[in-house]
Formats: C-alpha cells, structure tokens, sequence
C-alpha cells in the first residue's frame, strides 16, 4: 500500500495538488494553511502532484516507480563525474 | 566519438553476431529512435491537425490486430486483459485499478462492461518526456488503438479507451466494452 509522506515545513498551502489529483487523495487543512493525505487508499502514484508540487514536498513510498529509458546513461555518467 | 567500425565476413546464410550490438548501441538506437517518433508526432499534428490523432489510432489498431491474432479467443474479459499484458509486456505494463469505494475492478452499465486501467510503464509516455512534449497528445492514440484492436480481435466485440488522467509515473485509461457491439 502507498504511503505518503508530507514535509509541512516545506509546504507552501497552495493547493495545487489538492486541485490536480483526480482521486482527491489530498485536502487542504484550513486551520493550518497546508495540504494533508486524506485517501491514501485512492492513490494511484501517477505521481502528478510531484511533477505540479512548487516545493517538492511530497515522497512516495512503497509504490512502482516506472521506467525511465529516456534518462541518457552517458549525460547522467558525465554530470556524475562534474557533480 | 569515436565510432567502431564492424569488419568481418558475410555469408547470405547467416548474420554475424556481432552486428546485434551491444547496450549502447541499443541505447543510442532507442533514443534516436524516441527522437524522430516525438518530431513525427509533432509534425503529423501540424500538418493534420486533430486528424492526427485518427492516424495513430489507426496504427495502434492495426498492432493491435496483428498481436492479438497470437491470443486465444475468449468473451472473458479478465482472461482477455491478461493474455494483452504479456503480449504488451513490460514496455506497456498495466493493471487494472479501482477506486476504494468499488467492489470490482469491472462495473456492468446495460450492455457495456467498464474496467479503469492504469498504464504505469508505457514507452509512448518516456518518447514524449524525451522530446518535451505533452501527454495526451496522438501518440497517445496509439494505446488507445493497440487496446481497442487487441479487444477486437480477441473478444470479437468492440471496445472504446477513454483516457481520464495522465501522469509522469501512472496514466489512468478507462476500457468500455459494448456486448452487443460489432
């Protein structure tokens, strides 16, 4: 099962991934001004809300992360060795 | 870059192995590959417009067609969602999903069965995050038309997608069947 986690520190209360998620796995928690998992059970990891999520505050865990054959094996080689 | 070049002797009868390649050359294949499917889907929706969507829907059918004729035939719909994820494989790995508050993964509505899938890996999703460009667009038809010619050919009915939320991990399509469809 999905879990996810929210880091309230970088929370921005914007919503948007309350707006975005169409199983409405998220609302916001008006007396903090910042997004909570209320159907953790609908998620389905499409994992919209990281790609919409300004601060990145969201992890996903325990879900099947899909491929990503578009990742240049040699660039990512390369940005290692610089990085 | 350097480029190796391969040198040996060729015999109509045979191929030499090494011509196969190894991961690179099948990496740098793929994204060449990747490349020019992104520039031909973008080309093909300026020169035709929506009528761009209906061309890759028809070549989705058509692999559609021409995979499914390996599969038993079968009015199961499970049975029949099944042989298509090993036909499809890894490259288009799918299950089916329901929400929470369902019982079953397929709801019955007169005589048309819907099943909700999601596609989590799809090798049209990496081709369009390679060349930028957004989900949702023709390429995506050509699912939408292996799917329905797969169901076609298989159940001998026929079958709609429908695609209700795209993501960069996860795509949700919905799989209308209509039992006394042809």
């Amino acid at each position: 099962m999905v879990n996810i986690e929210i880091d309230e520190d970088a929370c921005v209360g914007c919503g948007s991934c309350v707006e975005d998620c169409p199983n409405d796995v998220y609302e916001m928690d008006e007396t903090k001004n910042k997004t909570k998992v209320v159907k953790v059970e609908d998620c389905m990891a499409c994992l919209s809300c990281h790609e919409i999520c300004p601060a990145q505050a969201m992890e996903h865990q325990d879900i099947h992360v899909a491929k990503r054959l578009y990742i240049d094996r040699k660039v990512n080689y390369e940005l290692d060795r610089i990085i | 870059m350097e480029i190796e070049e391969i040198r040996g002797t060729f015999k109509p009868e045979l191929i030499p192995k090494e011509t196969g390649g190894d991961l690179d050359d099948y990496e740098d294949a793929l994204h060449v590959l990747m490349k020019f499917m992104g520039s031909m889907s973008s080309a093909l929706e300026q020169v035709s417009g929506r009528g761009a969507n209906a061309i890759v829907y028809q070549a989705g059918k058509r692999m559609g067609h021409e995979s499914a004729k390996m599969m038993d035939k079968t009015d199961n719909l499970e049975k029949a969602l099944d042989e298509m994820g090993d036909v499809l494989g890894h490259e288009f790995y799918f299950e089916k999903w329901k929400p929470s508050g369902q019982d079953s993964y397929t709801t019955q509505d007169g005589d048309q069965v819907v099943v909700k899938l999601l596609f989590m890996d799809c090798v049209v999703r990496q081709t369009l995050r390679r060349t930028g460009l957004p989900q949702k667009g023709p390429l995506c038809y050509l699912l939408y038309g292996y799917m329905v010619g797969a169901v076609e050919e298989v159940m001998d009915i026929k079958g709609k997608i429908d695609i209700d939320h795209v993501g960069p991990n996860a795509c949700l399509k919905t799989l209308t069947i209509t039992w006394s469809g042809k």
